[in-house]
């Protein structure tokens, strides 16, 4: 098949890709730039282990064509934290006991990133429903709701 | 006792976060090598049928595809654990729809998928065996026909369809039932349930010049896939290394081979790293999930309500290979017997072939099954006599020294406060405080797993500690809580100790990460190499300070004694020089649980191991249209001996709770003439944030006699309770008895039809 070259800036840095154009961006981000962050399950929308930022907004990059992301930003979980500092959302989940398993983690901080940066002051029943679309099998979501409005106060607090 | 603990006891966070949360953590399905292929699996469109043709000629010649196998390629071998009934690919037959037929590896997934299609299979249908009933029909069809020639471990009580039978007789049940008031019978139903971990099974495979292959694999057992391998692949285990690069999430379905052996035949062939991992669709047709199962209980009280007798039998449907039915079904029928004093029991678990997918263990395996049914008929004789549910409970259930149904001897039974403080939590007096609203109770009994951990302690020359465990940290945290239990011992901060874990060659053995026995055993285990780091430590440092090694303690990372000290990282380094490092290799193995051996017969499990006791209530409203379920508060009382690390056992209780509330309210795999409907995470439905309610979970601690500092297992209890203590509230609520699970808002709504329809 005839390949596209494409240019995909992910986490504030360019990447120049020479791909199939039906090669998803969680394929071209997990096998050809080794970002294995970004995690890789149902490839059907329905888990949302594969959730990156697009933009600032929340999409399953399992579902999503490389090719979407031209010229367009792309934020994974490794671009997160700044100078070797976690995100607030990073140790509030150290600190909240919200990790188990971990596999799911990074798209659940991710999701709750694109909340909280146009949701500054969520409910607990918000926070929920921004999070419906991540499952996660090890902790009964509730350290993970109750590390994101922490971090919600905190990153309240460096504004 | 943990007031003066620095690190047992504590909730501190576990030593793999940050790698978690940042990304960096690399799991199984994370890894890869250079030119690795991608392996696929052809798997059977029929759940009973003969092979009349399987050609791979058409497949094996499309570009990019690098190898094709079937049975023919493969040692002929049958394997498994206590029942050796399984084997790689079909081979004559294929035995339930998803049954593995071909495997190919190819340069990219799109040509593997091309290679699959290309492969030539004819069937001829076979009558096939759909569900228990049928399976158990006089003249019902034989999913195996050579049952008999199997190797099986002589314990099994196999016939036909029946690949185990266990039982537990005590006493005379019949005279039990003659002593007794009442009598009531009743059956129950539940449905086959998946583990749902986020992370698919995945392993990657590649072979070296010497013939050694090296399997990176998310199983939660390494050194039983090792030896499992080693069978399949017909060759000694010392040339087969496993190693878990991480686990997301396990649950008892990783625990056996999935796709390890098909990695390990497609690198062989194609002489390149081979990554074979399964799709949602796999996972839901062709995994290891948990048993359906029936349930019948006839149970005897008196007036008073003391139970006098009861006999018990479940089926369980354990597919079209036994995998972990025959254990199952006997750890069954200790369940069946619940945390209750009865003199008089007949209990049998049985393991019974069906043509669908191989079942195997998921989280307390055949506790849900097994207590839905024990409590949820607990509730109703206490309504028949009459009692509230908790005094009934009350009246009869084990108290310290009390014997188990088998005859063992159990200490540290926390139940009665269990009982009481969850009730209490949940506001128990007033236990239907509206209409359609209603409060529920269960309770139950578990196992801490035993076999045998070994890890071994090495102090570094800054003073820190590398803490080496064959068990793989499947994310329940049980390796920090062990690291907790050394870091107590050695007197340093658990920031101090780094893990290498999981790997068949360069760790110690494991039993695994099953069965609730992780902290519990590893814990022991890391205790026994403190006290041999110690007496090292100590000799050392008594020649250094020019003191007694019995004067010495060890304590903030240094060792003391008349005012003279010196750094644990001194006395590693003056090791180094002098004898070859610090290093201890502790080891435990859990004491044997003595019972009465004449009353089990074919039974692999008759003792629970430092068992935990537990209850459960919840706080619901029932829609009275839709039926749909609205948990307003949920409560866990769980004894679990010691709390190693509180926030971590929360954790252990809040997940269980959320994936037994998945069980109750709307999981299932529903088979329709032997194909499974729902193969997708949209129809299999998994509670999400929105379906899961804020659990209370209240700590009880009467210790263990052998944990670490009196800990027990506490990863498998929460997931028991949930359906019995959902079931018990929705009767509260409505009235409405659900005998089968799932409770979906659909039964319970036809249920509310019935009861108008009666009532009118």
């Amino acid at each position: 098949m005839t390949k596209v070259a494409l240019t995909l800036t992910i986490n504030g840095q360019r990447h120049e890709v020479l791909t199939e154009p039906h090669r998803t961006l969680l394929d071209v981000l997990r096998a050809d730039l080794g970002l294995t962050g970004t995690k890789e399950n149902c490839l059907e929308a329905e888990c949302g282990v594969c959730t990156v930022l697009l933009d600032g907004r929340a999409v399953n990059a399992c579902i999503l064509l490389a090719a979407q992301c031209q010229g367009r930003q792309v934020l994974t979980i490794e671009g997160l934290g700044r100078d070797g500092q976690l995100h607030p959302l990073q140790q509030a989940f150290i600190d909240h006991g919200a990790v188990q398993c971990g596999y799911c983690i990074p798209a659940m901080i991710l999701s709750a990133k694109a909340y909280l940066d146009e949701h500054p002051a969520p409910t607990e029943a918000h926070v929920r429903e921004a999070l419906a679309g991540n499952l996660c099998r090890c902790t009964g979501y509730q350290k993970i709701a109750d590390a994101v409005l922490a971090a919600a106060r905190e990153l309240a607090h460096r504004r | 006792m943990a007031d003066r603990m620095r690190v047992v006891g504590k909730s501190l966070a576990r030593v793999d976060a940050p790698g978690k949360v940042s990304g960096t953590a690399i799991y199984a399905a994370d890894f890869a090598l250079p030119g690795m292929l991608c392996g696929k699996v052809l798997r059977s469109t029929l759940p009973h049928a003969r092979i009349t043709r399987l050609d791979v000629t058409r497949a094996a010649a499309l570009p990019g595809v690098r190898a094709v196998i079937t049975a023919a390629d493969v040692p002929d071998v049958r394997y498994g654990g206590g029942l050796k009934d399984e084997t790689a690919f079909a081979k004559d037959k294929v035995r339930y729809m998803g049954q593995p037929v071909a495997a190919v590896a190819a340069a990219t997934p799109e040509a593997a998928e091309a290679a699959l299609a290309a492969i030539d299979v004819v069937y001829e249908p076979l009558p096939a065996v759909l569900d228990l009933e049928a399976a158990l029909a006089p003249g019902a069809p034989l999913i195996h026909e050579a049952w008999e020639s199997y190797t099986a471990i002589p314990i099994l009580h196999r016939e036909g369809n029946v690949c185990n039978r266990a039982r537990i007789v005590a006493g005379d049940v019949e005279r039990g039932f003659e002593e007794a008031d009442r009598v009531f019978e009743h059956r129950f139903r539940t449905g086959m349930v998946h583990q749902g971990y986020t992370e698919p099974r995945a392993a990657v495979a590649s072979w070296d010049s010497s013939g050694q292959v090296t399997v990176w694999s998310n199983t939660q057992l390494p050194f039983e896939v090792q030896n499992t391998l080693a069978e399949i692949l017909q060759m000694p285990p010392s040339k087969i290394r496993v190693v878990v690069p991480g686990v997301g999430g396990g649950f008892g379905g990783k625990l056996r081979v999935g796709v390890e052996h098909f990695a390990a035949f497609l690198a062989r062939k194609s002489g390149r790293p081979v990554r074979v991992a399964t799709t949602s669709e796999e996972e839901l047709t062709a995994a290891y999930p948990r048993q359906g199962s029936i349930v019948e209980l006839k149970t005897g009280v008196t007036k008073d309500g003391r139970i006098t007798a009861k006999a018990g039998r479940i089926w369980l449907d354990t597919g079209a290979f036994a995998g972990s039915g025959p254990g199952v079904a006997s750890v069954a029928t200790l369940v069946l017997a619940g945390p209750y004093k009865i003199p008089n029991l007949y209990l049998e678990g049985f393991a019974v072939y069906t043509n669908k997918t191989n079942c195997g263990s998921f989280r307390a395996p055949s506790g849900p099954q097994a207590n839905f049914a024990v409590e949820s008929q607990m509730d109703i004789i206490a309504d028949a006599l009459d009692l509230d549910p908790l005094e009934f409970r009350l009246r009869n259930i084990v108290r310290e020294g009390d014997e188990g149904p088998t005859g063992q001897v159990l200490n540290g039974v926390g139940l009665e406060e269990c009982l009481l403080k969850a009730t209490a939590a949940i506001g128990w007096k007033d236990r239907r405080p509206g209409p359609g609203r209603g409060k529920g109770l269960a309770c139950g009994w578990w196992t801490t797993t035993g076999g045998s951990s070994g890890v071994y302690v090495k102090i570094n020359p800054d003073g820190t500690v590398a803490l080496n465990t064959g068990a793989a940290e499947i994310g329940t945290a049980a390796i920090t809580g062990a690291a907790q239990v050394l870091a107590e011992e050695l007197g340093i901060d658990l920031t101090d100790i780094s893990v290498v874990a999981a790997d068949t060659f360069s760790t110690p053995f494991d039993f695994g990460a099953q069965g609730s026995r992780t902290a519990f055993a590893v814990g022991n285990a890391c205790l026994a190499a403190a006290a041999d780091l110690k007496r090292q430590i100590f000799a050392l440092a008594a020649g250094q300070l020019g003191v007694e090694p019995d004067a010495l303690t060890l304590a903030d990372k240094h060792v003391a004694a008349d005012g003279k000290r010196l750094s644990l990282a001194d006395v590693a380094r003056l090791s180094q020089q002098t004898g070859g490092g610090l290093i201890a290799h502790g080891t435990f193995i859990a004491p044997p649980t003595p019972y009465d051996t004449k009353r089990v017969e074919g039974h692999v499990y008759p003792a629970f191991h430092s068992p935990s006791f537990h209850a459960h209530a919840v706080d619901l409203s029932v829609d009275p249209q839709t039926g749909e379920v609205t948990i307003h508060k949920y409560v866990v009382a769980q004894d679990v001996g010691f709390a190693i690390n509180p926030t971590y056992i929360e954790g252990q209780i809040e997940g269980g709770v959320a994936q037994g509330l998945g069980q109750t309210l709307s999981e299932e795999i529903i088979y329709e003439g032997g194909r499974v409907l729902n193969p997708n995470l949209t129809d299999y439905k998994m509670p999400t944030t929105l379906d899961v309610p804020r659990v209370e979970s209240i700590l009880v601690q009467h210790p263990s006699l052998v944990g670490p500092h009196g800990a027990k297992g506490v990863g498998e209890p929460p997931n028991i309770e949930p359906p019995a203590a959902v079931a018990n509230a929705v009767a509260a609520a409505t009235g409405v008895r659900i005998t089968s699970l799932p409770i979906t808002a659909e039964k319970i709504a036809l249920g509310l039809v019935d009861a108008r329809a009666g009532g009118a």
